[in-house]
C-alpha cells in the first residue's frame, strides 16, 4: 500500500466514523443517565431526511442542517416521554420509534421526490484547516473534510470535559448509577434523563445530517442501515467511556472504509464480507471483549420515586 | 405462600381478561388505522379507492387470500418464538436474520443436497430441517454470548440480523455459493429455482389457492408452544428464569440451559419461517427476501403480550395488512411504507400503554 492510498484510507475511515461517533457519544450520555436509547437509528434517519429535504428545498445546506436538528426534537421528546414518564419498556419503545420513522420518512420521501429518485442535494462545505492541511500527502487526503466533522470533534471534547469536570457530569453519572441519591439531593432524575435523551437526539441529528448532506449528498430510503445500532454497540465496546467509544467508532469506520479500499488495491475479498465486517466486529466486541459489570447500574430501568 | 402455591402461580398463563389487555391493542390498531386513512387522504389518493384496493389485495381472490395466509404463518412463527423466549425475559429481535439463514440453508439443501429423489416427503422435510437448525444456531449464538459474557441479547440478535442479511446477499452474489451459473451479464443475482419435489405441497393442490402445508404446521406449533409454555417443566423454567434468575438458580434451574433453550427455539422457529417462505412460495433465493418479515413477526409477538392466541390474531392482521398494502401500492399508488407507519404507531402506543395495563390488572 502506498502512502497516498493509506492517507485516503485514513481520511475515509475518519469520515465514515464521524456519524457513528456523534451518535455514539450522545447514546453514551443517555445510557450513563440510565436510558437505553434504542431509537438512535430512527433519530438519525429522521434527521438525514429532514436535512436533505431542507437543503433541497432551500438550496442552503445550513438551513437543511437546522431543519434536520429540529425534526428530531419531537422524536427525542417521544422517546423521553415513553421511557421516563410512561415508564415503557425502552427496547420496545425504541424499536417502535425506529419502525415509525422508517415508514414515515419513506412515505414522505416518495411523496416529495417520487419513487426511487436520487436527486442530488446541496451538501455542507468542506474545509481544509491551515497548517495540518498543508502537510504533503496526508494534508488533503486526511484533513480536507466537511466542517461538521471538525464541529463534531469539538463537541465531543466539550462533552468529555463537561462529563469529567463539572457537577452536570456528576449528576448525569449519578442519575444512572444511584438515581435515589440524586432524587434525595433535590435534583430531578426525570429532568436529567429527559435532558440526556434530548442531547442524544441532538447528537444523532448531527449524525444523520452528516450522512445525507455531509457525506453522500442524497437521501435514500432507510439509509442509516443499522448505523444507530452500531453506535449502541460502540458504547458497549467502549465501556461507557468517551475514549473507548471513540476508538470503537474509529474501528467501525475503518472496517467500513475497507470496503472501498481493498478493491482499489486489487485485493479480491467478497464485497458482502466487507459490508458485514463492522457488524461482525461489533458482535465480537459486545460478545467477548467487554466485562460485564461496567454498564450503568440502572440502565434501561425507568425511575420511580 | 407455600411452595405448591408458588408453583401453581408460575404455571398460570397471563390472565386473559377482556378489559385492558384486549381492549388496548384493539384501540391501538383502530387509532393507527385511522391515522393511516388520514395519511392516504393527505397524499391525495381517493380513500374509497385505496380501501377497495386494500380489500381486493386481502380477500379479493382465492389467490390473494392464500398469499395473506401464507404471510401470516411466517409472522406467527417468529411471533411464537418471541413469546417463548420472552417468557424468560429474553427479547429476540433477530427474526430477520433467522429467516435469512433459514432460507439460505433450505435453498442449499434443496438445490445441492441430493434430496429431490427421496421418498416420503423427505425431499422437502430435509431442507426444512436444515433451515430449523440454521435458525436455531443463529439464536444459539446470541444465547451463548449472553450466558458467557452477559451480552444483552437485544444488541446481539440485532447485529446477527444484519450479519444474516448480508450473508444472504453474499450467497446470491457469489456463484461459488448459491448464485445460479452466470450465462450472461444479465443473469440475476439469485439462486436456481428449487426442484419441484422439494417445494412444500399445497393444501388443495391448486395453484389458484396456493396455501401450503405451512399453515396446518403453524397451527400445530401454536398448540405445541402453548402447551410447552403453560403445561410443561420447560415452560416453568422459562418463567422462573424470567421472573427471578437468582431464585431460579437456587431452585436448581440452570440459567444457561434455559437461556440457550429459549433463544435457540426462537431462532429455530425463525429458521422454519424462512424455509416456509422459500420452499412454499418463492422457490428461488433472492437478496432481501426476508425484508421486514422478521420485524413484523417481532411486532406480532410484542402485540400479543405473551399470549399465543394474541400472536395468531396479530399475525393475521399483519399478513392481511401487508397483502392489502402491496395491492394498494400497485392499484392505488399508496406506498407500502404506509403500512410500516401504522405498525410503528401500534408498537409505540402499546409500549406507552403498558403501565396503564399493568396498573389496571393490579386493581
Amino acid at each position: 500500500m502506498t502512502w497516498e492510498l493509506f492517507a485516503v484510507f485514513l481520511g475515509s475511515s475518519i469520515r465514515l466514523a464521524t456519524p457513528l461517533l456523534l451518535a455514539g457519544i450522545g447514546e453514551m450520555l443517555s445510557e450513563r443517565a440510565g436510558v437505553l436509547n434504542m431509537s438512535i437509528e430512527g433519530m438519525m434517519l429522521m434527521s438525514a431526511f429532514g436535512a436533505s429535504v431542507g437543503a433541497w428545498a432551500t438550496g442552503d445546506p445550513l438551513v437543511g442542517l437546522l431543519i434536520g436538528i429540529i425534526s428530531v426534537v419531537p422524536v427525542s421528546l417521544l422517546q423521553a416521554f415513553l421511557s421516563n414518564t410512561l415508564r415503557a419498556n425502552q427496547i420496545v419503545s425504541g424499536i417502535g420509534i425506529n419502525i415509525l420513522v422508517l415508514g414515515a420518512t419513506t412515505l414522505a420521501y416518495r411523496e416529495i421526490f417520487g419513487a426511487r429518485s436520487r436527486a442530488e442535494i446541496p451538501g455542507l462545505a468542506k474545509i481544509k484547516p491551515p497548517l495540518i492541511g498543508d502537510i504533503p500527502v496526508i494534508g488533503t487526503a486526511v484533513f480536507e473534510q466537511v466542517w461538521l466533522l471538525y464541529a463534531a470533534v469539538a463537541l465531543i471534547i466539550i462533552t468529555a470535559l463537561v462529563l469529567r469536570y463539572t457537577s452536570i457530569g456528576l449528576a448525569i453519572h449519578a442519575a444512572g448509577a444511584e438515581p435515589k441519591a440524586v432524587d434525595k439531593s433535590g435534583l430531578s432524575v426525570t429532568g436529567i434523563r429527559y435532558s440526556c435523551v434530548l442531547f442524544a437526539g441532538f447528537m444523532a441529528s448531527l449524525a444523520g445530517a452528516f450522512l445525507s448532506i455531509g457525506d453522500i449528498h442524497t437521501f435514500t430510503e432507510g439509509m442509516t442501515r443499522g448505523a444507530g445500532y452500531l453506535a449502541i454497540a460502540s458504547v458497549i465496546f467502549g465501556k461507557w467511556r468517551i475514549g473507548g467509544t471513540t476508538l470503537a467508532c474509529l474501528l467501525f469506520g475503518a472496517a467500513t472504509a475497507l470496503q472501498f479500499q481493498l478493491p482499489a488495491l486489487g485485493i479480491a475479498v467478497p464485497n458482502a464480507l466487507l459490508i458485514m465486517l463492522p457488524y461482525l466486529l461489533a458482535l465480537l466486541a459486545v460478545g467477548g471483549l467487554v466485562g460485564r459489570q461496567l454498564a450503568p447500574a440502572t440502565l434501561g430501568e425507568p425511575y420511580r420515586r | 405462600m407455600t411452595a405448591l402455591n408458588r408453583e401453581r402461580q408460575l404455571f398460570t398463563a397471563p390472565r386473559l381478561s377482556l378489559r385492558p389487555t384486549l381492549l388496548v391493542p384493539i384501540i391501538a390498531v383502530v387509532v393507527a388505522a385511522v391515522v393511516g386513512v388520514a395519511l392516504i387522504a393527505m397524499i391525495g389518493v381517493s380513500v374509497p379507492k385505496a380501501i377497495a384496493a386494500f380489500v381486493e389485495g386481502t380477500v379479493g381472490s382465492p389467490y390473494a387470500l392464500a398469499a395473506s395466509l401464507n404471510r401470516s404463518t411466517v409472522f406467527a412463527l417468529v411471533g411464537f418464538g418471541f413469546v417463548l423466549a420472552n417468557r424468560a425475559n429474553l427479547t429476540n429481535v433477530g427474526g430477520e436474520g433467522q429467516i435469512a439463514v433459514g432460507g439460505i440453508a433450505a435453498t442449499a439443501v434443496a438445490l445441492y443436497g441430493h434430496v429431490s429423489g427421496l421418498p416420503l416427503g423427505l425431499a422437502f422435510v430435509l431442507p426444512t430441517l436444515a433451515a430449523v437448525i440454521a435458525g436455531a444456531s443463529w439464536g444459539a449464538v446470541a444465547a451463548v454470548l449472553k450466558v458467557k459474557s452477559g451480552t444483552n441479547e437485544v444488541i446481539s440478535t440485532l447485529l446477527l440480523s444484519f450479519i444474516g442479511v448480508w450473508l444472504l446477499y453474499w450467497c446470491v452474489q457469489s456463484t461459488a455459493l448459491l448464485r445460479k451459473p452466470m450465462t450472461s451479464s444479465a443473469t440475476l443475482p439469485e439462486s436456481l429455482e428449487i426442484p419441484d419435489r422439494t417445494q412444500l405441497p399445497l393444501l388443495t393442490g391448486d395453484y389458484s389457492f396456493p396455501v401450503h402445508i405451512g399453515l396446518p404446521l403453524t397451527l400445530i406449533l401454536a398448540v405445541v408452544v402453548g402447551v410447552i409454555l403453560s403445561k410443561t417443566i420447560l415452560g416453568l423454567r422459562l418463567r422462573a428464569v424470567g421472573l427471578n434468575p437468582a431464585a431460579a438458580h437456587r431452585a436448581g434451574i440452570s440459567y444457561a440451559k434455559t437461556v440457550i433453550f429459549g433463544l435457540s427455539t426462537a431462532g429455530a422457529l425463525g429458521g422454519l419461517a424462512g424455509a416456509l417462505m422459500l420452499l412454499g412460495e418463492q422457490y428461488t433465493l433472492k437478496d432481501g427476501f426476508s425484508s421486514g418479515y422478521g420485524f413484523d413477526g417481532l411486532v406480532a409477538g410484542l402485540l400479543s403480550r405473551g399470549s399465543i392466541t394474541g400472536v395468531i390474531a396479530a399475525s393475521l392482521l399483519f399478513g392481511f395488512m401487508r397483502s392489502g398494502g402491496i395491492n394498494m401500492e400497485m392499484v392505488a399508488a399508496v406506498p407500502t411504507a404506509l403500512v410500516v407507519v401504522i405498525q410503528g404507531l401500534i408498537v409505540i402506543t402499546l409500549a406507552g400503554a403498558a403501565l396503564f395495563i399493568e396498573k389496571w390488572e393490579q386493581r
